[in-house]
Order: C-alpha cells, then structure tokens, then sequence
C-alpha cells in the first residue's frame, strides 16, 4: 500500500525538478556554473547560423553578423551594463560640455591593439574618422555619428568629440560594435585586406578565415582591457574559438545535440522547445535592443501611400495566432517600434486590432471598390498588388511562415501580397530600387535614438553604403522636429515624452505593423561556463566563458 | 521485287500490332493506377479534396496524421493532404512541360545530327559535347540565376538541361535505322530520299520517344523538386512538392510528416513514370 504514495512522491519531485530545470533555462546573464572554478585552456567551437560576414570590418556596412563576431576582437570606448547604464570600457571617464556641443574622453593608458600600436586619442580620431569616411561605406557607425563633426587630439590620452547639435544618445552609440576602436595602422592597409582581419584590442583576435567554412580566432594573451561589468581580469579563459556558419537551423542543432558544436546562436523556436527537454543543453534569451522586428509600409509609393490602405493590411492581417502557434510561446506579440528591453517603449495595441470589416470599408473608401476573378481588389484596371522581398537571412523559417499567413489573411480583404525569399545581396538591392511595398528589416541599436535613424525623413538618402534605414519612408516635419529635440535635450523626462510622441505617431499612421522583438536565443552545452550576452546590442562575449571539462 | 517493298513498308505496322496483346503486370498497373490518380488530382482536385490547399487555420498547426487530416497539417494549419493534391497539377505540367520541351529540342538536334550530313553532324555533336561538360542540374542552376527564379522558369531550365540526352539517344537512334536492312530495301527500290525519311526513317526513330518521354517525366520531376527544395523554383505558399519538402525540413524533429509525404509523392510519381517508360521501351525493343 507504500507504494502508490512513494510514486507520487517521486512524480512530485520530478515535477519540481522540471520546473527547476525550466526556470534554469530562464533569460539569464549565463548558465548553471559548474562547481569548480574557471579553467583556462581549450577551444570553444560556435556554429553561427547568421549570414557569413563579406567583411569583417564592422565599420564597413555595419551589421548584426559582424558585430556578432568582431565583439570577441574589437572594443568600443564605453558599453552598457545589465541595468542599462553607460559603463567605462576603453574610456575610463568623460563628461559634456554645458552647451552639449562637445564631449571629452579620457582614455585607458595601458592598452595596445593586437598589432603593437598603442591605442590613444590618435586611435580614437582615426576610428571615427574611418567609420564616417564614404569610402568605407558604413551606414550603421556612419548613421550612429551623424552629429559629430571633428574629433579632436587634445593630447595621448585625452580626446575630444565636437558635435553639430546636442547628442543625448552618444554614450549609447559610442558603445556599439560598428564604431569600435581599430588600429591606425591595420586600417591604412586599406579595406580588403583589414576586412579579412580587422586590429583591435579585444580578448582574441582572427587568426584564419576559411570562407563558406569558420573563422578561427586565437587568445590574446597581453589582454588588459574588459569592460567595467565584466567577471574577472586579465586574458580570455579559452585558447582558441572556431568560429563555423551553418546556415541550415536544423542542422545547428543537430551539431550541438551531438556535441560537435559547444554554442549556436539563431535557435529557432522548435530547438527551444526540444532543448527544453534535452539534457546538457541550457538557453540564453537576449532580445536585441533598438527597433522591434516589424513589417515596414512603403508610405513613398502607391498604394500605401495611403494611409486608409495602410490601415486596411493592418486591420486584415492576422497575426497573433501566428505567432502563438510557429513561434510555440517563446515570441511575445509587440505593439510598439522600440524593442521591450528599451525603457522608452511606448506600446498601443488599439492601431492594431484585426477588423475585417473595417478594413473592406477603408479599402471601398480608398478607391479599392471592386475585385478581380480572383477576389483581389482592382482601382482603374490595376489589381492591388504589394510587392514584399524577405530576407531568408534576417527572416527565419517561422517568421517566413507568419508572412504566408499574413498574405492568407490579407487576401481575404483583397490584397494580393508577392512573397519574394531573396538572399541578403538581391534583398538590399531590391530595397535600393524602390521595388518593396512592404519590408520587414529589423534594425539594431542601442537605445531610443534608433527612432531617429528609422523614421527621420532624413533616413530616405541612402547612406555611403547605399542602405537607407527609413524604409517606411515616413516623411512628416512634426515627426522630425519631435526626434530631433528628443536627441538634443539632455533632460531625461523631457527625452522620455518627445520619444513616447514620436512612437504614438509612427503607431497612428499606420506606417508599421509590429511583430515581435529581435528573437535572439543561444543555446549552449553545459560544459560552457561563464557565457553572457554584452547588453549593449545581445552579442555574446567570450571573454569570461570557460571550459567545465 | 515487290515482296521486298511489302516487307519494308509493314515493319512499323507489325511493331504496332503486336505490342497491343501484351499482358499487363501488376507494377505496371500499379504505376498506372497512381499516374491516373494524380492526372485526375491535376485536373479536378477540389474532387480529392475539397479543401483549400492554401487556407490557413494557425490553431490547428502542427497536427499531425489523424482520420480528419490523413496526412496532418502544416505549420500554418494548412492540410496536407489537400496541398499534395493540389500541388500534383504544378508537379505534373512541370514534369510533362520540361520533358516535352527536352524531347522536342533533342528531336531537332537529333534528326539534324543524324540526318543533316556529315559537317552538320560534326558541328551538332560538338556542341551536344560541351553541354554535356556541364552537370545537367548545374545548367538548369545556371540558368536560373540569368532569368530569376519561378514556376516558368525551373520547366523551362529543366527542359533545355535534359534536351542533350535525348538529341544523342535520337541521333544514334537514328543512324542505326538509316543504316537498317528495311531502309537499305527501300533504298535499292529507288524510293525518294524524302520518302524514305519520312516513311521509314522518321517512324523507327521516334518510336522510343514515348518511353524517353515517360522516364523524362519522372526525372523532371525530381529535378524541378530540387530546384524548389533549394528555393529556385515555385514560390510560396504554392503547393509545389518540393517546396513543401523544403518548407518541411525545419521542422523535421518534430513534424515528420510535413516532408514526408511530399517527398513520398516525388519518389512515388518518379518510380511509377519510370516502371511505365520502362514498359512501354521494352514493347518498343520486342517488336
């Protein structure tokens, strides 16, 4: 009669254990550690399945694949801890001036790049100076330092940023990735050949890039430099990184699973819901800060230049059950353009409720009154047909489906939406000719100021790099003048309700339909230690991971 | 004299004749029976399944084989069924489409090579050679990438890719026949040049075409599978088989069923065209 009673039991406890275990997988800053301290010594291997970087450069072009691996070589001058506040890294101190035209840094003194040249202010001058020269053709750096004018050597170790306008988000785009420090003298070796192994400062540098394959990147043994929030001082604790691209998600997983692989990155929603399950694999959530991954409305063409067959799509897109059911509860619906990790999110679900009878009447109102044989709806003989190029690197498979079903949804009111699945190279092109009517190209950057760079109507001419960030092509002089004062005012709580305007009219003018944020989950096997994500822009660094075995 | 002229003018006759009191086997009445299955779901497929292959239901994600969705669903609720049989008249057209075009280039190249004298013949199979240094796939890929993917596009790459295949079997084809003691018959009789290709020649060369073109439909649709898989060929959310297959793969672990049918129905088709052009090449053999 003991038995029954010592099942239950056992279930009891295995049920607490999975919870236990369930919430070990929480967000957190890095997994279970293993009893013994940090070993140093071994390789680590990460399988990324992100884009193969054509450069590893972050100042050239400037993005998310690049800053995922030149984090582990290149440092900024300042980052951002857990709480979201700007701590010293290559900067030890600065400070404003009271007119909020310059700002002054005075800089670590003890740092070389991997190269043997010292970093100082000359460093500082010709990083910026690279990142914002055309010829690089940087467009995230360069948007980032739109405002700064001269950087001035006031001696070694001191230098100074003399801006156009106020900048109340310099800290936060100084500690991003696409405008770290880099030698003087890897960068006159001019682009191609510091693309194959930009100089840094950081834990590691590149040590071989065998394309279509891996990137090895070794120790860097005279490292003096982490920043402020980081665990432990001195060298990295691993010898080497191999840096492997498999592009193919399941077959990422297949690799850690297996043990060929110590970490992935991009794990798609049903790898986080199998690993949940899976013994010696534990998951890292860092949702990427800046804008939401959203669908962006060309408002620059017909017919979304209308804003009633803007709202139509938005009111005839289904999307909540979408996500609900591909993303298997690891994606939280968004209603606003600024990522959940950013404070200054301002959400309104209200310019988002499916109504399909609401969006008939716009679209009869627009002009959009009759349909074709095929149920799409026809304005002076034209079928209202929207072009939409994705991205099979930045929209992964569920995301892709959500976007079917959006077209499902949408033809119901009439719409007929062209899916293209392009690659990287013939996605940005086909956003450079124009040819998108709806868009969906998350952008990542620390802090608020990111609404600035999307919805600025300075962001319609293209950068150097030919990419333009404001791909809804809003163009509304109020919206500009808001994210303007926005970026100058140093007083918090006035940033704070200039930023919450400018969101509530990018969400009333139905210029996006937001989805999700930046899905950025890692998983790892339990014998890596010490792993966290930089809480600047989500990339892991290797600088205090370890090896448990 | 004349017993001659009979013998030679009767002999595609005789081949004719005989072929039509052949037992039929059970794979070949299987491959039938499945090939007109699918011509019927080409055709009338809201008959097999009335559902719509491209509505969604999100609720209903993810379910997998049961008696009201016998073949589970997708990852957007989607049946499974239903788009394997809706997708059949895209997989079909494409397959009969690309081998109807790679039979009618090859037969031209072919019956040139074979027919058009001796510096034509030189210059045809040279040109035969250098697409054939070049993988099959490799050309459709090739091709693809100048014009851009799409439905259009993969039938026609698949078609211009298998056309040298068949132009060599029809040249060789060919000069086999022309050397042939029927056409050497026709020849002493003094039959016109033009009459003796057309009469005797042109019949015994095409003769085999309808097995090349049964096998070639299978192997088109395989190949434009591939190309699908890969993301060149239909674009979604058509239900074309290999784009279901590729669509399927990411979530293999946990939803087998969303590649493997699909794959099922490719291999399926491929294996019936080819029991079926195998059949009838032996009948063509036998005579």
């Amino acid at each position: 009669m003991s038995r029954p009673p010592r099942i239950a039991a056992l279930l009891v406890a295995a049920g607490a254990t999975g919870i236990l275990l369930l919430t070990g997988c929480a967000p957190a800053a890095s997994p279970s550690s293993p009893a013994a301290g940090p070993t140093p010594g071994g390789t680590l291997t990460y399988a990324s399945g992100d884009a193969e970087p054509t450069c590893l450069d972050p100042h050239v072009g400037g993005n998310y694949p690049q800053a995922l691996i030149s984090g582990q070589f290149l440092e900024s001058l300042v980052s951002r801890d857990a709480e979201g506040e700007i701590v010293p890294w290559l900067a030890s101190e600065w400070s404003e001036a009271e007119d909020g035209l310059s700002w002054t840094f005075t800089l670590r003194d003890d740092v070389t790049f991997t190269d043997g040249t010292p970093f100082d202010a000359e460093a500082v001058k010709a990083s910026i100076e690279h990142v914002q020269d055309p010829a690089t053709g940087s467009s995230t750096g360069y948007l980032a330092m739109g405002k700064v004018d001269n950087v001035e050597v006031v001696d070694a170790g001191t230098v100074r940023f003399d801006l156009s306008a106020p900048d109340s988000a310099l800290l936060e785009s100084l500690s991003q990735p696409w405008v770290a420090m880099e030698s003087p003298a890897g960068m006159t070796r001019g682009i191609e050949q510091n693309c194959e192994s930009p100089i840094g400062t950081g834990p590691f540098s590149v040590s071989e890039w065998v394309k279509q394959d891996s990137i090895t990147l070794v120790r860097n043994d005279d490292y003096v430099s982490p920043p402020a929030d980081a665990a432990h001082e001195g060298p990295a604790y691993l010898e080497k990184i191999v840096w492997r691209f498999l592009p193919d998600s399941a077959s990422r997983y297949a690799a850690l699973q297996a043990g060929q692989v110590d970490v992935i990155d991009n794990a798609q929603p049903d790898a986080l819901v199998a690993a949940q399950t899976e013994d010696g694999i534990t998951s890292l959530d860092a949702p990427r800060p800046g804008s939401v991954n959203r669908i962006e409305f060309n408002s620059g063409k017909a017919p979304f230049d209308s804003e009633e067959v803007r709202e139509a799509f938005i009111r005839s897109a289904g999307v909540d059950d979408g996500i609900e059911s591909l993303f298997f509860g690891t994606a939280e619906r968004s209603y606003s353009p600024l990522a959940s990790v950013e404070s200054l999110a301002y959400s309104d679900p209200a310019p988002f409720a499916f109504n399909l009878d609401e969006a008939n009447s716009l679209l009869d109102g627009a002009g959009w009154s009759e349909r074709d044989s095929e149920g799409y709806r026809v304005k002076n003989g034209t079928r209202l047909t929207v072009e939409f190029p994705v991205s099979t690197n930045q929209s992964i498979p569920a995301e892709q489906s959500l976007f079917e079903q959006i077209q499902a949804t949408t033809k119901e009111a009439g719409f007929e939406v062209k899916l293209r699945l392009l690659d990287l190279g013939s996605w940005y092109a086909a956003l450079g000719a124009n040819e998108y009517d709806l868009v969906s190209a998350p952008y990542t950057k620390v802090g608020p100021d990111v609404l600035r760079i999307l919805y600025h109507s300075d962001g319609i001419t293209p950068a150097p790099s030919g990419y333009f960030a404001n791909h809804a092509q809003v163009s509304i002089p109020e919206l500009d003048d808001l994210l303007t004062r926005a970026g100058e005012t140093s007083d918090a709580t006035e940033r704070a309700a200039l930023y919450a305007d400018a969101q509530a009219v990018v969400l009333e003018g139905f210029y996006i339909l937001p989805l999700y944020d930046q899905q950025n989950h890692y998983l790892l096997r339990d014998r890596v230690a010490g792993l966290r994500a930089l809480p600047t822009v989500s990339t892991p660094t290797f600088y205090d991971a370890w090896l448990a075995d | 004299m004349t017993e001659l002229e009979a013998q030679a003018a009767s002999a595609v006759i005789r081949r004719g004749r005989a072929s039509g009191f052949r037992r039929i086997g059970v794979a070949e009445g299987l491959s039938a029976a499945f090939l007109a299955f699918l011509l019927l779901a080409a055709l009338a497929p809201d008959l097999i399944s009335p559902l719509d292959p491209l509505g969604i239901d999100p609720a209903n994600a993810f379910e997998p084989p049961s008696f009201g969705q016998v073949l589970g669903t997708d990852e957007s609720g989607r049946s499974i069924f239903s788009r394997v049989v809706h997708g059949a008249g895209t997989s079909l057209l494409i397959g009969v489409a690309a081998s109807t075009i790679g039979l009618g280039l090859g037969t031209i190249l072919g019956v040139l090579a074979g027919s058009g004298g001796r510096i034509v013949d030189f210059g045809v199979s040279r040109f035969l050679e250098v697409l054939f240094a070049l993988p099959g796939l490799l050309l459709a890929l090739f091709l693809i990438v100048i014009v851009g993917p799409g439905a259009l596009t993969t039938t026609l790459a698949v078609g211009l890719s298998t056309a040298p295949g068949y132009a060599r079997i029809i040249r060789s084809q060919l000069i086999t026949v022309r050397g042939s003691a029927y056409v050497e018959a026709a020849t002493v009789l003094g039959l016109g040049r033009m009459r003796i290709l057309a009469r005797h020649v042109l019949p015994n060369t095409l003769a085999p075409l309808f097995a090349l073109g049964t096998l070639g439909v299978g192997q088109a649709i395989v190949w434009a599978s591939a190309l699908s898989y890969l993301g060149l060929g239909a674009v979604p959310p058509s239900p074309e088989w290999g784009a279901m297959l590729a669509a399927g793969r990411t979530y293999l672990s946990t939803a087998w069923w969303m590649s493997v049918f699909p794959g099922l129905f490719i291999v399926l088709t491929a294996i019936c065209a080819t029991v079926l052009g195998r059949a009838a090449g032996n009948r063509t053999r036998r005579r």
